[in-house]
């Protein structure tokens, strides 16, 4: 099962991938460095500060949810150019019991551990690109994509 | 300022003060709501300013935890109010829909002050003239970064 999400737009776009990295996402201290090389990775892009601050914060939900709900997973980043346009690709990996609604989840109607329940909606809101596949064989993939 | 990855509760008179740290752990950040909340009551200030200054990124859980920590103090007859929430960090926050609605906020820690009847003297040391209906008439001074100056009591007491 894929989700479109009708923002697929942003990934008929061919990139080239500049630079990438991978960090494995299994403690709260793994959210925070993924946080932060998500950081260090928009500034070097040259992403507005408000821009950064989106990128970042939904690093921070996308990663929390593997933790919380894969246990593991792994983002990897990175640095894309399309002609003229630089921006950056987040991809949230993990193996974990996939999600079971995720219509509900993207309208921002469904949580299994009473949080607010905006995580995954919200993120989609912030970016230019989402991105989500997820099933209980393979668990959840998220790509995300923002230019500059 | 902050350079450490913990909370700190500190009291000015009878307000408490919680510095979220700028890149807190989930921990940290659950610590910092019990502190406050024990702390609470232990001097039953009259209110609780939650410094978000340094935080540069809010998410879902983190303000979650800052509206509980916010209606928490209400309950326990403080008063609340947030302050310094950086310009990307509240667009951010709107855009994903949890903006703190529901919770009071300041543009300074010397705003929230008087917002909570703490009375902040000005530079040239004037007293500004009182409209503190309050029944705790102590007249509190704080120089303008907030330092505590002269003599006063603190009604929240002991430590
Ligand atoms: N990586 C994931 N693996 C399994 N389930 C997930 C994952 N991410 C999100 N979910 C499910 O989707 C729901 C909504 O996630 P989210 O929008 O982040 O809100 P919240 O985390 O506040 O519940 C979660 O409660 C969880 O059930
Ligand atoms: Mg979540």
């Amino acid at each position: 099962m894929s989700e479109d999400g009708g923002q697929t737009d942003a990934f008929e776009t061919a990139v080239t991938v500049l630079q990438s990295g991978t960090v494995r996402v299994r403690s709260e201290d793994d959210i925070l460095l993924a946080r932060q090389e998500a950081r260090a990775v928009a500034e070097e892009i040259g992403f507005s500060t408000t821009d950064v601050t989106r990128i970042v914060t939904g690093v921070s939900e996308l990663t929390r949810n593997m933790h919380l709900y894969a246990e593991d997973g792994i983002m990897k980043w990175r640095e894309i150019e399309a002609g003229t346009d630089r921006g950056i690709e987040l991809v949230f990996d993990d193996d974990g019991p996939g999600i079971d609604d995720v219509e509900g989840v993207l309208r921002a109607e469904h949580s299994t551990s009473g949080g607010m329940g905006r995580g995954v909606q919200g993120t989609k809101k912030l970016m230019d690109g989402f991105d989500i596949t997820s099933n209980p064989e393979d668990g959840t993939t998220i790509t995300v994509r923002k230019w500059t | 300022m902050r350079t450490t990855d913990t909370a700190a509760v500190t009291q000015v008179y009878d307000v408490l003060i919680a510095a979220f740290p700028g890149r807190p752990t989930d921990q940290a950040v659950d610590d910092l709501q019990q502190d406050v909340l024990a702390q609470m009551e232990e001097t039953n200030p009259r209110g609780v300013i939650l410094d978000i200054s340094e935080v540069t990124t809010l998410d879902s859980f983190f303000a979650r935890v800052i509206s509980e920590t916010a209606g928490m103090v209400e309950l326990m007859g403080g008063e609340a109010i947030v302050v310094g929430m950086r310009p990307s960090v509240a667009i951010t926050a709107a855009e994903l829909g949890f903006g703190l609605d529901a919770v009071e906020t300041a543009r300074s820690t010397d705003h929230a002050l008087s917002m909570l009847g703490v009375r902040v003297e000005d530079a040239d040391g004037e007293k500004a003239e009182g409209t503190n209906d309050e029944a705790t008439t102590d007249s509190t001074k704080l120089d303008a970064d907030g330092t505590p100056t002269g003599p006063a009591s603190s009604p929240g007491g002991g430590r």
